[in-house]
């Protein structure tokens, strides 16, 4: 029941129960459609890959751009639910330049084939030859990541140099370095989770080793190649004159050193033979999640635009957010009149259930408390959970301090930490602090983490840390001192800044959120969901 | 007609035994059921279950469609009291009309002595200079080009063109031999050869009263090696005096035989002097029937029971009378653009056009074998000009869809779209020397795939990954169809491989568009690992190859290796021989296996090295083939 606060704003009868807050904010409207614009135009230009002559050269060639690999591989009409469309944006390349590695040249992602949804990992040589740049291997790994966490198949359109060798340190030996893909490969065959490579362009060194790792392996002839050291290198070790095709080429591979499998005639054909395999793994035999007949939301999701104020300070009731979410615009509120700052309840999306989480405020004790009981009501009915992240902490002071909010607060993080059901998470709006922690932060494993173009994530504001360090440094009023530390915050809040580093999942259109949290959950379902428990919580 | 007149014929034929099958057996049938006729089938084993044997009252198994006894037998035992022969098989066989008359049962054709006089064609010829009627210039009369043919002959076996004096004796002893070979008498006839001919022929109706009609003419000069395809009525490039000339002689020469039911005299109309022949008389009911029936109102199947009931036709010449232009086009299980190869399979899913008259026994999921006539149906049109019924014809082929096995309805489509046919110039020989061009899959393909992405994008609807082609921030991708190669459907832009398609209708498989401003009508059958499409009647299989039986020749460098080690059982090749890939070059023995070493690529043999008898280790290079440059 809507139990108007009587702030003046009548609204129409919907299902969601709770306290309405006056949302008119006439002013931002057009703010979050021109972040939106933005977005999309972004998104755009990252999408067309290399420069239009590097693009062309690899089309002469006889080969697909790789995103036009990845709609061939899919299945007619397939949607994609990209992964981190922007990662490396603004990174690598001189001041300004943003698109140095246009998506870290490597594009990955969730889409169906052969009627199940699978991972898609496709180098894009238009890009510096489709080597590996930091940002690149760790998407790759993420890639890897949800894969696993999902249990979906995996399948590698294989076209890069190897590793960026002016990088070598951060993309070599650490633990999450290039290494890591092939460890990911043999534990991930080794969960039942299908690996499959399409070598459609070079695979040299390392990557030689993501068809040799993987379960079933396909070479597109005259095009693909395979080898440890290419012919330059041979040349240099042994003397050696070679060409790559004699050297690893599909022939060569296919018939004499079996290092795959299939040999294709052309990308398309391997592509054919790549959608063959999937069709013959085994399926989950029931997914982990019941779905029942899926209900647009009665509020238009675009009202998001017009309902939520860009500006983080400004308040506003998340329930109209999720009210444009959920199916049927239906939710079920839980504890709706105790720790008022974190809304709690169940619903639907795209005909799954979920328990959503969502901040409405600052979070106090009794909020935490509120939140960690439904976290684990949650987990004892095997419900997924979506946290609506937009928090500028817990409260601080004296008052607060001395009756413990640290410690419901790590009840809270305890509950989050070792929640066994699916989690999502989207930041609305402010990612501060621990509040990020107790939301269901980057580091507490969310299926899939996505952030709104208005969002901002930081340790704290940039002001206020502005405002910490400038008196620990003695200098309380110093302008000059401030400055630069608010510009690294504002800068570095960006979800932009977040992105490009593999902080989150991809920056959405906040009217895709339903769409993305529906294909994630439909993802999760896929994976069994473990019985739940946790560790001690502080009483 | 009346209603006493149909009980009259009830009262004579009450039980009609259908001596055939297909398309025409059921034709009958269907007057049959009007006249209030009971109907008798007879079915092989292979037919058991084919539409004419489920189509009658009664069916009875036979051996065969050629077995007298057993089909008379069957009448028996089905209570039959006549039989109507169709078609083929044994409609023109006096044996069968004197084994059915034998038996009591009433005979739905000719006198079998008409039939007889009819059969052999210098007999025929006689009777038709008897009756006046213009015959083909024989022997020392005839001048060159004649041709040589076998006088008992049929199917062009003993049939020889002799354009000159000096090639007729070598010409006569090939064709007396191939005549004997053929038909066991090496009779010959010289006559005429007309170099460029109109097929025209009159349809002609007796009864025992003394009546005999013609219901016209109809030309069937669209021909392929002697095979009617294409017919029309009436005959559109007569003069009123050749009308008037083959009407007239076709009445005669029915008369001199005492002819009764349904005949039909040929003539041979010389394009180069306007003359016309007698070629012979057809002493049944004909394939091409019904556009004679259109163009007249009558149902020749009907007249054809009346006077085999013994009543009068009931109809003077003047009363019979002419309206519009009719065509039929005869869709054969053949594929023209591979020398008319008859073709065999499952019809996957057939649709006939609406509208028009289409007789057949060809429905969705029938096996169509080679044992009997490739013959799948007739289309038939009538309309009031001849352009109008051409016209008529094309939209209907358009419409027509035969899918999962090679027709040549395409062909047709093109035959009669064709400027040859629309300026009625097609003579008997032409299509015999038109070279055939493959029709181009590409408009099917841009049919199929819209089809393809539209029931994509209904796929799996309301979970989140339904088939919309969602993108992040993005409009949704267009959907890549994989037919036998990716084709990209964007259905909101309206294109399919970046042409311009607009849809108009999309229903029971019937597809229409406008691609790039034309608009395309084609029959569309997309299931799960199936595309299928008829585009103007041709049908195009476009489901994606076998991803694993593609892989093509190896980038060999030419070497060839023992690939055991063995004794070299054979040598088949010397140095500077050319070799097709594949081809043996030796033998090698090893594991008592003989194994073949063959050539990795086409070209010439560069090295030998293997002698029979040797011993030889793995890796052994055994050969090398130098490739011929592609």
């Amino acid at each position: 029941m809507a139990g108007d606060s009587g702030v003046g704003v009548t609204r129409a009868t919907t299902s969601i129960a709770g306290m309405t807050v006056t949302t008119g904010q006439p002013t931002t409207a057009p703010r979050m459609r021109d972040l939106v614009a933005e977005l999309r135009e972004r998104l755009a230009r990252v999408r067309l890959g290399g420069s239009e002559a590097s693009r062309a050269r690899h089309v002469e060639r006889g080969k697909l751009l790789p995103r036009d690999r990845v709609d061939r591989l899919l299945d007619a009409g397939s949607p994609f639910l990209e992964i981190a469309p922007l990662a490396a944006w603004g990174m690598y390349g001189a001041p300004g330049d943003e698109l140095a590695v246009p998506s870290a040249s490597i594009i990955t992602g969730i889409g169906r084939i052969a009627g199940r949804e699978c991972v898609v990992v496709a180098n894009d040589a238009t890009v510096k030859g489709g080597t590996y740049y930091p940002m690149t291997v760790k998407k790759h790994l993420r890639a890897q990541a949800v894969a696993a966490a999902n249990r979906l198949p995996c399948v590698y359109l294989v076209d890069s140099g190897g590793a960026f060798l002016p990088m070598q340190d951060e993309v070599f030996p650490d633990r999450e370095h290039f290494g890591r893909i092939f460890f990911n490969q043999a534990n991930l065959s080794a969960a039942g989770i299908p690996q499959v490579a399409a070598v459609m362009g070079s695979c040299t060194a390392g990557g030689a080793y993501v068809p040799a790792m993987s379960d079933e392996s396909v070479i597109v002839r005259g095009q693909g190649t395979i080898f440890l050291g290419g012919p330059p290198l041979v040349k240099a070790a042994t003397g050696e004159e070679v060409t790559a095709e004699e050297l690893g080429g599909g022939d060569v591979h296919a018939r004499r050193s079996g290092v795959v499998d299939h040999l294709a005639e052309d990308d398309a054909h391997a592509l054919r033979i790549v959608r063959s395999i999937i069709a013959t793994c085994e399926r989950p035999v029931q997914p982990s999640l019941e779905r029942a007949p899926v209900e647009e939301p009665v509020e238009d999701p675009e009202g998001l635009y017009d309902v939520v104020p860009t500006d983080l300070r400004t308040p506003y009731d998340v329930r109209e957010v999720i009210r444009r979410v959920v199916d049927g615009s239906r939710f079920s509120e839980f504890k709706q009149l105790y720790g008022e700052t974190l809304v709690c309840g169940f619903a639907r999306i795209w005909g799954y259930p979920v328990g959503i989480v969502a901040n409405n405020g600052i979070l106090f004790s009794e909020s935490a408390l509120k939140g960690a009981h439904f976290i684990e009501l949650c987990n004892q009915r095997g419900v997924p959970l979506v946290f609506l992240q937009n928090i500028s902490g817990f409260m601080v002071g004296k008052d607060y301090e001395n009756r413990g909010i640290a410690k419901d607060g790590a009840k809270l993080v305890t509950a989050v930490s070792c929640s066994v059901v699916p989690k999502f998470t989207v930041v609305i709006g402010g990612s501060f602090g621990a509040g990020n922690y107790g939301m269901c932060g980057r580091a507490y494993d969310p299926r899939f983490l996505w952030m709104w173009p208005n969002a901002r994530i930081s340790v704290m504001g940039g002001e206020q840390a502005a405002s910490v360090l400038a008196t620990v440094a003695n200098r309380p009023d110093d302008e000059e001192f401030k400055r630069p530390i608010r510009e690294q915050y504002e800068s570095q809040g960006s979800p932009y800044y977040s992105t490009a580093r593999l902080w989150d999942d991809g920056i959405i259109d906040p009217v895709d959120t339903r769409r993305v949290l529906g294909m994630g959950l439909a993802a999760a379902a896929n994976a069994p969901i473990a019985d739940p428990s946790y560790g001690i919580f502080r009483m | 007609m009346t209603d006493s007149t149909s009980v009259r014929v009830e009262s004579r034929l009450e039980t009609v035994l259908v001596a055939n099958r297909g398309e025409i057996a059921l034709r009958i049938f269907r007057t049959c059921r009007r006249l209030g006729l009971r109907t008798v089938a007879v079915h092989t084993d292979a037919d058991a279950h084919a539409p004419h044997t489920r189509a009658a009252d009664h069916a009875v198994r036979v051996g065969s469609y050629l077995d007298i006894d057993q089909i008379v037998a069957a009448a028996g035992e089905a209570d039959a009291t006549a039989v109507h022969p169709g078609y083929g098989f044994l409609s023109e066989n006096a044996a069968f009309a004197r084994a059915v008359q034998r038996a009591g049962l009433v005979w739905v054709g000719p006198p079998p002595e008409a039939m007889e006089a009819m059969a052999r064609k210098d007999h025929a010829r006689e009777i038709a200079v008897a009756a006046g009627v213009p015959v083909v210039p024989r022997g020392e009369e005839a001048g060159f080009p004649v041709l040589v043919k076998a006088a008992a002959g049929g199917g062009g076996k003993g049939m020889r063109v002799v354009r000159s004096e000096a090639d007729l004796a070598e010409a006569r002893a090939a064709a007396a031999r191939e005549a004997a070979g053929a038909f066991g008498d090496d009779t010959l006839l010289v006559e005429k050869y007309v170099e460029r001919g109109r097929h025209i022929e009159v349809q002609v109706f007796g009864d025992s009263h003394g009546t005999v009609l013609h219901l016209g003419t109809r030309d069937c000069s669209a021909q392929r090696r002697h095979q009617k395809v294409v017919e029309e009525a009436p005959a559109p490039t007569l003069t009123q005096a050749q009308h008037d000339l083959v009407t007239q002689s076709a009445v005669a020469l029915a008369r001199q035989v005492g002819y009764t039911g349904a005949g039909t005299v040929e003539f041979l109309l010389d394009d180069s002097d306007g003359a016309a022949y007698f070629l012979e008389m057809n002493t049944r009911l004909q394939v091409e029937h019904p556009v004679t029936e259109a163009i007249t109102g009558l149902d020749l199947v009907e007249l054809q029971l009346r006077v085999a009931a013994g009543e009068p036709l009931g109809l003077r010449q003047d009363e019979v009378t002419f309206s519009g232009h009719a065509i039929e086009v005869r869709i054969y299980a053949e594929d023209p653009y591979a020398g008319f190869l008859p073709q065999a399979g499952t019809a996957s899913l057939v649709r006939w056009p609406a509208g028009v008259r289409v007789d057949h026994a060809l429905e969705s999921g029938q096996v169509v074998s080679t044992s009997y006539d490739p013959m799948l149906g007739k289309v038939v049109v009538h309309a009031p000009d001849r352009e109008a019924a051409r016209r008529r014809l094309v939209a209907a082929l358009d419409e027509t869809g035969i899918l999962g096995i090679t027709t040549n309805t395409g062909f047709l489509r093109w035959l009669v779209a064709s400027e040859e046919f629309r300026g009625a110039t097609v003579h008997t020989a032409w299509l015999d020397t038109v070279a055939l061009e493959p029709p181009s899959a590409d408009l099917a393909r841009i049919c199929v795939a819209w089809v393809s992405a539209m029931l994509a994008a209904g796929h799996d609807a309301g979970h989140p990954f339904q088939a919309d082609g969602w993108r992040a921030g993005a409009e949704p991708a267009p959907t890549v169809v994989d037919l036998d190669r990716p084709v990209v459907v964007d259905r909101r832009a309206g294109t399919v491989d970046g042409v311009a398609v607009r849809e108009h209708a999309a229903a029971d498989h019937l597809l229409e568009l406008s691609v790039d401003g034309h608009r395309q009508r084609a029959v569309v059958n997309v299931q799960p690992h199936r595309a299928d499409v008829a585009h103007r009647g041709q049908w195009f299989d476009l489901a994606p190859p076998d991803p694993a039986a593609a892989h093509g020749p190896v980038l060999s460098d030419g070497s060839v290796a023992s690939p055991m080690p063995g004794t070299v059982l054979d040598v088949r090749v010397a140095v500077g021989d050319a070799v097709e890939e594949g081809q043996v070059l030796g033998v090698v023995e090893a594991m008592k296996m003989e194994l073949a070493i063959t050539a990795p690529v086409t070209g010439v043999v560069t090295s030998v090295g293997a002698e029979k008898g040797a011993q030889v280790p793995l890796g052994h290079l055994l050969f090398e083939v130098e490739a011929a440059d592609a």
